[in-house]
């Protein structure tokens, strides 16, 4: 279902990312808040994208054959995003992160485990996309992690309806989406994060 | 990118007056981008504490979006066209929409601004005519909605509006996704969302322009 259009508008509009207001300081309504930086926050962005693609991409053999069409889909976007944030982040001068070693326990051979733990995760991102919204300098990266979380969101509702969720308090979760901050999103990857504290997260895990 | 072409390409939306009209426009794109633009960064250097005129147009851009959202998937839902599943998902849809505009109204009103009135609605014949119809539209008029709040994003000023505008843009996202699925269409047309240009808000909402 994947086609040339959607890769093209990706990369002309998130790789190429243009970066005249890099250096604009951090705004004051977000001194105190979770991130230091733009960069801080791809960083962060990229562990929940790394989190999911290696999920989707390991897939279930328990899904329908289009389920797993769905799911090969929603990869190919978290793949997308990895690749933007990390070309963003070096064109600001950063360090991306590495993908973290990851044990997702025992949810493949389960189609509702599978999938719930896809819908879990959608759910969460999506609103840390939200949460982090607000503390991001740049108004192109602003543009494009708001474009990134439009479709985590998209995901969780795909998924959502797969399983069969109600409308309400399963495929939509109210007429506003809730913002999830830093601390929540990094308790919830904890238990599936392998070493922490050798691996690249570290900073982010030990709070 | 086809050009949708919603509601038959019939004009849909009388304006309740003059003002709302113009605010839509402008906020459309109709005024061209170098005037939102204007718009948006008209501040004095004393007002950040108080809203922009350009977040207030912003807001009852979305506003009149959000009034034609509500009226057509309520009139969906409640034309016996869909049923299940499908009536299920679109009921849910235009409660969301109800709130969308009581949160945007009751905002627009704390910052001093007034909220543009509800626009009459005139459908051409054929939209409710049968399930298929209806969610053609609904495929290009959710697609339009999740696009027109992205078009805005860097537009916007305070940062409190745009976290509760991107708060709304999300659950427009899981609408367009869902009615996507339910019509055996691709729900993820791109991994990131598409922001409106100028040019293709500027074909699609003409049509419904008839004030």
């Amino acid at each position: 279902m994947k086609d040339m259009n959607r890769r093209t508008f990706f990369k002309s509009s998130v790789a190429a990312l243009p970066l005249a207001s890099v250096a604009v300081a951090q705004p004051a309504w977000a001194q105190g808040a979770d991130f230091k930086s733009d960069v801080d926050i791809l960083n962060f962005a990229l562990i929940a994208e790394y989190f999911l693609s290696a999920f989707y991409r390991e897939g279930s053999p328990m899904l329908s054959s289009k389920e797993a069409g769905y799911i090969s889909d929603i990869g190919a976007d978290e793949d997308a995003h990895i690749a933007a944030i990390t070309a963003t982040v070096q064109d600001l001068g950063g360090t991306p992160t590495m993908a973290p070693a990851l044990d997702y326990g025992d949810v493949f051979n389960d189609r509702k485990k599978y999938l719930g733990f896809a819908l879990r995760f959608e759910n969460l991102f999506g609103g840390a996309y939200l949460g982090a919204a607000g503390q991001i300098s740049n108004k192109e990266i602003l543009q494009a992690a708001a474009g990134i979380y439009g479709t985590e969101e998209r995901h969780a509702a795909v998924i959502a309806n797969l399983l069969q969720e109600p409308a309400e308090g399963g495929v939509f979760n109210g007429a506003l989406t809730q913002a999830a901050d830093k601390r929540t999103v990094l308790q919830a990857l904890r238990p599936f994060v392998k070493n922490p504290q050798t691996t690249t997260v570290e900073a982010a895990v030990t709070l | 990118m086809t050009q949708p072409r919603l509601f038959g390409g019939g004009p849909v939306m009388m304006f309740a007056d003059d003002r709302s009209r113009r605010s839509f426009l402008k906020w459309a794109g109709i005024m061209g981008v170098g005037a939102t633009l204007a718009a948006a960064g008209a501040r004095s250097g004393f007002a950040s504490a108080q809203a922009d005129e350009g977040d207030i147009g912003i807001l009852n851009y979305a506003l009149t979006l959000e009034y034609l959202e509500e009226d057509f998937y309520g009139r969906g839902a409640d034309s016996g066209l869909l049923k299940g599943r499908a009536g299920e998902i679109v009921a849910a849809i235009r409660d969301h929409e109800t709130e969308h505009i009581a949160a945007i109204e009751s905002t627009i009103t704390d910052l001093g601004g007034t909220p543009v009135k509800r626009p009459k609605l005139d459908y051409p014949k054929g939209v409710f005519k049968d399930k298929r119809a209806w969610m053609e539209t609904a495929l290009d008029f959710s697609q339009l909605g999740v696009e027109a709040y992205h078009g805005q994003v860097t537009l916007i000023q305070s940062p409190e509006l745009l976290m509760a505008a991107a708060a709304i843009a999300g659950v427009e996202s899981r609408h367009a996704a869902v009615i996507a699925q339910l019509a055996g269409r691709q729900p993820f047309p791109a991994p990131i969302e598409q922001s409106a240009p100028k040019s293709r808000v500027l074909k699609t909402v003409k049509p419904f322009i008839s004030g």
